[in-house]
C-alpha cells in the first residue's frame, strides 16, 4: 500500500485527527488524519482510493478490535473522529458524484425510546465503511420511517431499541415497514433485542455490535 | 467503559475528570424514599403487595424480599443535564465528550442510589430492621412496565422525574425501585448467573453498597 495511505489508515485506526491532536501520545506533533488526507488528494489519489484503501479498512479494523473486546467505545469515538475530519475532504467529491457511497443507510431509535448512544455508534461505524447515514434521531414515529425511505429509495434501514416496552413500537414499525416495502432489508439491534426477536417480528439482521451490522451491509452493497 | 486500572487511553482520563466535576457542581441530583407498610407477600404468584398495588417482581426479586415487613419505594435522579450535554456534545461532533457525559451520568444517579440505601439502612437499623438489595423494573427479570405501578406512589414531576407511556424515566439518568425492609430480610451479594440478561448495565459489576458509601449526604426523607 502507499505510504501516505498506510500512515493515514493509522492515524484513523489509532485516532489520530491532526496535527495540533495530543492523541495518541505516541504520535503527538505528527500530523494526523486531517492532514494526510488532503496530502493524498493533493498527490493525485482519488478519493475513492483513499476510501477503500485507508479509512475503511481503518474503520474496520476498529470495528473486529471492538468485537473482540481488545479496545471498548472511547477508543472507537476517537477513531470515528479522526474518519470525520478526514471526510472533511472526501465529502465535496460525494455531492459532486465524483465518488459513490456504497449505499444509503437510515437509522433511528423507535418511538418511546430517547436512547441514542448506540445508535450513534452503529451509525458512525457504517458510515466509516463507506455508506451515507440518514439519522432520523430517537422516539422516531414509523410514519418518519416509512417517510425517510420512501424519499431514499434503495436504502437499508436500522431500527434501535433499548427497552422491552419500546420492542413493541419496534415490532409494529418493522410490520408496517415490510408492508409498505416488501423488498426493504431492515436491521434490528439494542440491549433487549435478540436474533430470536429479529425473526419472529419479521425483521433481516440482528447483530449484537456495530461490526455485526456492518459485515452484513458489505454482503449487500 | 470496559477498561482495567490505569489501562484507559490518555484523554479519557483528563475527560471523565472535567465531565466529572462538571455534573458535580450542577447540583442536579436528588435521591428519595418513602417507606410504605405493611407488605404481603405471596409465594405462589411472586407478587408483593403494598397499598393495594401488586408487583409482579418475578421469582429472582422475590426470593430476597418475600420476608419484608415494609417496602421503601424510592426515585434518584441525576437530573436533566448529563442527557442532555451528552446529546449536545455528541451532536457538535465531541463524540467521547459525549459518550463520557453518558457513562459518568449513569454513574453519578448509582452513587446517589447507594448514598440514598445507605441512609435508608441506618434509619432502619435503629428499629433493628435490615434492609435487602435495591431492585428496578427492567432488571432481574421485573417487567419494565411495573415502572407506572411505582410511580402512582408519587405525586407527579416528583424529584422532577417524570415518567413516558413507555415507562422511560426523564430526566433519562434515573433510577427507581424498592428496597426490601424487615428483621428477617438479608442484604445478599447478587450473583448474576441468576439472571439471564446478558446484556445488562449492571452484569458483573460488583455492589458498592458493601463498599460503605459516604453516608454524609442528606436530602433523603422517609415520609
Amino acid at each position: 500500500m502507499n505510504q501516505l495511505l498506510e500512515k493515514l489508515s493509522t492515524c484513523v485506526e489509532y485516532g489520530k485527527v491532526d496535527l495540533k491532536s495530543p492523541y495518541p501520545p505516541a504520535m503527538k506533533d505528527q500530523e494526523g488524519a486531517f492532514e494526510l488526507t488532503r496530502q493524498a488528494l493533493d498527490a493525485g489519489i482519488s478519493p475513492g482510493n483513499i476510501l477503500e484503501e485507508a479509512l475503511i479498512p481503518a474503520m474496520s479494523r476498529v470495528g473486529q478490535k471492538f468485537s473482540r473486546n481488545e479496545i471498548f467505545v472511547p477508543q472507537m469515538l476517537m477513531a470515528a473522529k479522526a474518519m470525520s475530519s478526514s471526510m472533511i475532504h472526501i465529502t465535496p467529491y460525494y455531492l459532486s458524484g465524483e465518488t459513490k457511497r456504497r449505499g444509503t443507510f437510515i437509522i433511528g431509535t423507535v418511538k418511546g425510546d430517547l436512547h441514542d448512544i448506540g445508535k450513534n455508534l452503529v451509525s458512525m461505524m457504517i458510515e466509516g465503511a463507506g455508506w451515507e447515514i440518514i439519522d432520523l434521531g430517537v422516539d422516531v414515529s414509523t410514519e418518519k420511517f416509512i417517510e425517510a425511505v420512501g424519499n431514499h429509495p434503495g436504502a437499508v434501514i436500522g431500527l434501535s431499541a433499548l427497552l422491552t416496552t419500546t420492542m413493541e413500537n419496534m415490532r409494529r414499525s418493522v410490520a408496517e415497514l415490510r408492508e409498505k416495502f416488501p423488498d426493504l432489508k431492515i436491521l434490528v439491534g439494542g440491549a433487549p433485542v435478540t436474533a430470536e426477536f429479529c425473526h419472529k417480528i419479521g425483521a433481516d439482521h440482528y447483530s449484537p455490535d456495530p461490526q455485526g451490522a456492518v459485515e452484513y451491509l458489505k454482503q449487500l452493497s | 467503559m470496559g477498561y482495567s486500572r490505569g489501562a484507559a487511553p490518555e484523554p479519557l482520563t483528563e475527560v471523565i475528570g472535567e465531565v466529572s466535576e462538571d455534573l458535580i457542581s450542577l447540583g442536579d441530583v436528588r435521591a428519595e424514599y418513602i417507606i410504605f407498610t405493611p407488605v404481603k407477600c405471596n409465594s405462589f404468584i411472586k407478587t408483593v403487595e403494598t397499598e393495594g398495588v401488586v408487583f409482579n417482581v418475578k421469582p429472582i426479586i422475590f426470593s430476597q424480599v418475600k420476608k419484608a415487613e415494609e417496602v421503601a419505594l424510592f426515585i434518584c435522579t441525576a437530573g436533566p443535564e448529563a442527557g442532555e450535554r451528552s446529546r449536545r456534545y455528541m451532536k457538535e461532533g465531541d463524540l467521547l465528550r459525549g459518550y463520557v457525559y453518558d457513562v459518568i451520568g449513569s454513574e453519578v444517579v448509582e452513587n446517589a442510589a447507594d448514598r440514598m440505601q445507605e441512609a435508608l439502612r441506618a434509619s432502619v437499623a435503629a428499629r433493628g430492621m435490615n434492609i435487602t438489595n435495591r431492585f428496578s423494573p427492567g432488571y432481574c427479570g421485573w417487567d419494565v412496565a411495573e415502572q407506572h405501578k411505582l410511580f402512582s406512589f408519587f405525586k407527579d414531576n416528583y424529584c422532577g422525574i417524570t415518567l413516558t407511556a413507555s415507562a422511560l424515566m426523564n430526566p433519562i439518568k434515573s433510577v427507581s425501585g424498592f428496597i426490601g425492609i424487615g428483621r428477617e430480610v438479608i442484604y445478599a451479594p447478587y450473583n448474576c448467573s441468576m439472571c439471564d440478561d446478558k446484556n445488562c448495565l449492571y452484569r458483573g459489576r460488583k455492589s458498592t453498597r458493601s463498599e460503605g458509601p459516604d453516608t454524609s449526604c442528606t436530602g433523603f426523607r422517609s415520609v
